[in-house]
């Protein structure tokens, strides 16, 4: 046989796939993959979504207790005991005020109305 | 709840569905490659096991990059030659890639049928055993995944010529294996 009529037939039988029996339970597999794949895609994204949120809110918090701490320095006529004290009772404020209060409890609200989502979706995509 | 219908359509547009994250039109590009990938991982020289998980790791890749596939080629070559590179990174990493002349047991493919074409095909992986694992590793690369010689020495690692010397020993054991008696005749007909 001629080379080139040899090659063309070789490609031909490499082309030509073979059947397997399992052929059905290997596609099932790999959709399973991607499905497991899939959901804990959007498990991580839901994670960090949550892990942002609670960091976006308490950088919102701390920003708030670091310019009332620098407030409290530049008001350097107090001793430092009497400024511990002002900066446990601004802090201490920052937490019981109705606004500060309401924020926090929005934030931990939100992110657990996250997490919840994201795990319950990626349960039922499991 | 309803049997859902597979999805149809051509294979590039099955791939752009799939690359906006359509999974069902990616399950059907697994049908209806699946088992020429895991054929193909089979005849460069992977037991079956070991095929069936570079086949699935394949067609993870695949849906990963699949909006890197843009049509050029056909899907089915795309995805083999992702499976054929997992396969040459494996042996690699297991530093099993030895281009000896000794030939090495390969198991055959489960199949019933041995009639007309699946005979053929049978007849194929029957002849390529008699490979050594560097034959049948570069016939399989530029005949099964259509790689060139080129893309072969590259992934390889090893000179051009020696992709081109292995792939004619690879030619002439395997015409010799696979004469039809017809060859034969046609031959004695112009000797």
């Amino acid at each position: 046989m001629a080379e080139p009529d040899f090659e063309a037939r070789l490609t031909r039988l490499f082309a030509e796939a073979p059947s397997f029996p399992d052929a059905a339970l290997f596609n099932a597999e790999v959709s399973a993959k991607l499905d497991r794949g899939w959901a804990m895609r959007r498990l991580f994204i839901g994670a960090a979504g949550v892990a942002a949120g609670l960091i976006a809110a308490f950088q919102i918090l701390s920003t708030r207790f670091s310019s009332e701490i620098a407030q409290i320095s530049r008001d350097g006529s107090h001793g430092i005991e009497n400024e511990i004290n002002a900066g446990y009772a601004k802090v201490a404020s920052v937490f019981t005020s109705p606004g500060s209060v309401e924020a926090v409890w929005l934030a931990a609200g939100l992110a657990l109305v996250a997490l919840a989502f994201a795990v319950t979706r990626a349960v039922e995509e499991l | 709840m309803g049997m859902e219908r597979p999805p149809t359509g051509h294979d590039i547009e099955l791939a752009a569905r799939a690359a906006g994250g359509d999974r069902q039109a990616y399950g059907e590009l697994v049908r209806r490659h699946g088992s020429a990938v895991r054929g193909l991982l089979r005849r460069l020289g992977a037991d079956s096991a070991a095929a069936d998980d570079l086949a699935q790791d394949a067609f993870l890749t695949g849906f990963e990059q699949c909006a890197e596939f843009r049509g050029e080629g056909t899907f089915g070559g795309w995805i083999k030659k992702i499976a054929a590179r997992l396969y040459l990174k494996k042996v690699k990493r297991e530093a099993r890639l030895i281009f000896s002349d000794a030939v090495e047991p390969v198991e055959t493919m489960g199949r019933t049928d041995a009639s007309g074409d699946a005979a053929s095909r049978i007849d194929l992986d029957e002849a390529l055993k008699a490979l050594s694992r560097g034959e049948r590793l570069c016939v399989s690369l530029c005949y099964g995944a259509d790689w060139s010689h080129a893309e072969a020495a590259e992934a390889l690692n090893i000179p051009i010529g020696t992709v081109k010397s292995h792939v004619k020993r690879g030619l002439d054991k395997l015409r010799a294996r696979l004469a039809r008696p017809e060859d034969g005749a046609r031959r004695e007909a112009h000797g």
